[in-house]
């Protein structure tokens, strides 16, 4: 926990002060880990932002509750011939600045979400461009055919032109203050009415949204809690009527209290550490003028040095699958026989570091979230006691997310901590874009990769199995690729996360297992 | 010089202070508490059973033993192990140990600060007594919690995250230190008002001896009684602060923790049945301020001319 959040704390206080005394019916309230870094639908392709706004913004399509891909601003789509898609567009859609959506706005939106400062553009890294065909028609011209693309740009959100234009919002920045990253025009089922970041976000219902509402919310409060203790107790206290996460340890305690459930699930999410596999040093550590990392006898022992079992029991208790790939069970191109892990062996650990020249292992710097991911910093903790077993002297150092990816984008770190869901399309093809192929920012490929790693064999494997149409064949790469990312050691994959919800009875809400939360799925009695 | 000594002790046991120390049961047992935290503070490495920062020799599937008379409990873990499988023991003398060194260190900071001036406000008077008191003032509506919170917030703003851990301790003393000031100026100025008018005071001055001097070599020694009992008390005061800082996050980091950084971590599993991992080393803290204030209390009231 750092000052900032220390603060929220306290402004929580006042916040809970005042929603006790105007609580109408349908106000929702509900409280996270952390709080999305932008409002900017292309500025990060992390799932805190782009679920948070996808309750803003629309995209072409959606995902239901069973993570089904259904028509959202587009009605339609198809393939045209063997290189691109048409999308068949809803009319009469309004933003909420009651601008109509045409066809236009989704071509910008292409523009912007390809354009420099965007953090998806790899959702489009097989797109050779876009055509208006009219004003409600749209096609995507792919570089080769490109079987899942509407599945892959499922989270990918329509702003609108005029709006982008005006405020001088025509490009996404990850870091750069900008009018988008405070204020919003979407086409969604809510309104963005104020926001304080860090602090707490409220949305009001959309009455113009296209769509019939399902809810009855009118107005639904964010409030960030990064403290474990605080943020369940601001459920149980009736200060908010739905979090996310809540502490494992704290299941038993929640469905215990009466008027209050957890709902469980297993996520898509998989919890990995990255590590350096370029530079020539490390950042900090005792060997110098070297980067052991780069030796996979040391990435091995890494890995053979990790007793996931315990800290699956002991920090996750009981909550979690290991995984021995990027996806987890359910995801397209998962197959058990390539799920399975190098063997928890310390021997085996200290005898790779012997041979790759470090008996007496070495120190590295060791980059941990503190409010990411579930139990993130305890999982660190745990990783770092398992290293200093077999030699490896890591310097953990936890901080607060937002402060976490800039570090990770500027290279500071030797190994990290990084968890990955397979976002719009639940593909395998998903972690290796974004996480396996070459940095490559031309062809927006590996924009996540943030080691380097790099192979020939998987940068010439991936485009194929974008475009391939063959089950089988495209299966074929998926698995050579997973070999190699085993046999590399590209990443060490830890678990997979589980989902643990609470809310309040008097609510009812859908946990879809992206860990994506959609208010206009919420009913409040 | 073995006898001088023990002449010494004897006539410190003798002294009005002796004789009320022995008659105060409180006082004695106060005292011999605090020592005991002292020593085990100071020998740390020696008394632990285990060291909790050497991570190799942490094992996972220790973590959430409870205490040693609780059902699965383990005599390996006297009072239980916390989250990592860490001793809690250990945890708790080397976190005592690190509360007391912020304790000391600030107390030592304010001492200084405070003294300084106290003694120059005091003696010279006038102009320079009205503005440093009026600092001392404004400093005083402020609560010394958020003049720490103030100081440790800007200070890590203004340094690279990677070094928030290596300059928490030095922030830290700092800010506690910083915000402890005022009650040793405060008490100086006045005991220093006092002395000032006296014969001995304007004898030296008459002999044309530098003020630095008087205020040092003449006034500090016939001040420092209850100054000794505000450092006592302010070095209590020192170590709940530390503790409320670390527990909010902003003192020390986990891998060097304080008692109030364990109960911090602690919390997070009070309710799920680990209660071992933040009641000991809050109970240890407790224990920790208490014996300290009844010192400084009993010091005060010995020290206190009115009460003999």
């Amino acid at each position: 926990m750092n000052f900032r959040k220390m603060l929220l704390l306290l402004a929580i206080g006042t916040t809970s002060a005042t929603l006790a005394t105007g609580v109408a019916a349908e106000e929702f309230r509900w409280a996270g880990q952390g709080d999305p870094s932008s409002m900017d639908p292309h500025a990060a392709a992390v799932g805190t932002n782009l679920s948070f706004l996808g309750n803003i913004y629309d995209g072409l399509m959606r995902r239901g509750r069973d993570m089904s891909l259904q028509p959202s601003l587009a009605l339609s789509w198809a393939p045209v011939g063997s290189d691109g898609w048409r999308f068949n567009l809803r009319q009469g859609v309004t933003f909420h600045d009651g601008a109509s959506f045409t066809a236009d706005d989704v071509l910008f939106s292409f523009e912007r979400a390809t354009g420099e400062g965007s953090d998806v553009g790899t959702w489009f890294a097989s797109i050779d461009h876009a055509e208006v065909v009219d004003d409600f028609t749209i096609d995507f011209i792919t570089k080769q055919p490109n079987p899942l693309f509407p599945n892959e740009i499922a989270n990918w959100m329509i702003m609108d032109r005029d709006w982008a234009e005006a405020n001088g919002a025509t490009s996404a920045s990850k870091e750069e203050p900008n009018f988008s990253r405070f204020n919003t025009n979407g086409t969604g089922p809510f309104k963005l009415e104020s926001r304080q970041a860090d602090v707490r976000t409220v949305l009001v219902a959309n009455d113009g949204w296209w769509d019939t509402a399902e809810h009855n919310v009118t107005r639904a409060t964010y409030t960030p809690i990064g403290t474990d203790a605080t943020r369940i107790a601001a459920l149980l206290s009736g200060e908010v009527d739905f979090v996310n996460p809540i502490p494992l340890q704290d299941v038993a305690r929640v469905n215990g209290a009466g008027g209050f459930s957890v709902i469980e699930g297993v996520e898509t999410r998989v919890i990995m550490l990255g590590m350096e596999h370029q530079n020539d040093t490390l950042h900090d550590s005792n060997v110098t003028g070297v980067n052991p990392m780069k030796d996979v006898r040391v990435r091995q022992a890494v890995y053979h040095a990790i007793d996931i079992d315990s800290i699956i029991e002991n920090v996750m208790r009981g909550q979690a699958l290991p995984a021995g790939l990027l996806i987890s069970p359910g995801a397209n191109g998962f197959k058990d026989e390539f799920n399975t892990r190098l063997p928890y062996d310390p021997d085996r650990s200290r005898q790779l570091l012997a041979d790759a020249g470090y008996p007496d292992g070495f120190s590295l710097l060791f980059r941990c979230p503190n409010d990411r991911y579930i139990n993130d910093e305890a999982i660190c903790q745990a990783i770092t006691a398992m290293l200093a077993q077999v030699g490896i002297q890591a310097n953990l150092q936890t901080i607060t997310v937002s402060n976490y990816w800039p570090l990770l984008r500027e290279d500071d770190f030797d190994m990290y901590l990084l968890g990955w869901s397979p976002g719009g399309s639940l593909d395998a093809s998903h972690p290796m874009r974004f996480l396996m192929h070459t940095p490559d920012p031309e062809k927006r490929l590996g924009s996540w990769n943030f080691g380097k790693f790099s192979n020939a064999t998987i940068d010439s494997l991936v485009p194929q199995i974008v475009s391939e149409v063959d089950a089988g064949r495209r299966q074929d790469m998926i698995d050579q690729v997973h070999g190699i990312m085993r046999d590399e050691v590209a990443y060490v994959p830890l678990h997979v996360q589980p989902l643990v919800w609470a809310k309040s009875d008097n609510v009812e809400l859908t946990q879809r297992p992206d860990n994506f939360f959609n208010l206009y799925w919420v009913r409040v009695n | 010089m073995t006898d001088t000594n023990t002449r010494l002790l004897y006539r410190i046991y003798d002294s009005d202070i002796g004789y009320s120390f022995r008659k105060s049961r409180i006082a004695v047992a106060a005292t011999i508490v605090t020592l005991i935290y002292f020593l085990a503070a100071i020998f740390a490495p020696l008394v632990a059973p285990t060291n909790p920062y050497d991570l190799a020799s942490l094992n996972l599937s220790d973590a959430f033993t409870p205490p040693a008379w609780v059902e699965g409990g383990s005599s390996k873990f006297l009072i239980g192990a916390d989250d990592q499988g860490r001793d809690l023991l250990s945890a708790i003398i080397f976190g005592a140990r690190m509360s007391l060194l912020v304790g000391f260190a600030s107390t030592f900071l304010a001492f200084v600060i405070g003294v300084s001036v106290g003694l120059v406000a005091g003696f010279r008077g006038g102009m320079v007594d009205a503005i440093l008191m009026r600092i001392a003032d404004i400093q005083l509506s402020f609560p010394a919690i958020l003049v720490a919170l103030l100081i440790d917030g800007v200070a890590r703003s203004v340094m690279p995250s990677d070094m928030h851990d290596t300059i928490a301790l030095w922030v830290l003393i700092f800010s506690i230190g910083i915000s402890g000031w005022v009650n040793f100026a405060r008490t100086v100025r006045g005991s220093c008002m006092v002395e000032r008018g006296k014969e001995y005071v304007q004898a030296a001055r008459v002999i044309g001896i530098k003020s630095t001097t008087i205020m040092v070599r003449h006034l500090l020694p016939n001040v420092m009684g209850p100054v000794l009992v505000i450092a006592t008390i302010q070095l209590a005061v020192a170590i709940l602060l530390e503790a409320a800082l670390s527990f909010l996050g902003v003192g020390m980091p986990l891998t060097k923790p304080s008692l109030g950084t364990l109960i911090n971590t602690g919390q997070n599993f009070l309710y799920s049945g680990e209660w071992w991992i933040t009641i000991f080393p809050g109970v240890a803290l407790a224990i920790l301020v208490l014996a300290v204030n009844l010192v400084g209390d009993w010091m005060r009231d010995a020290l206190n001319p009115k009460l003999r």
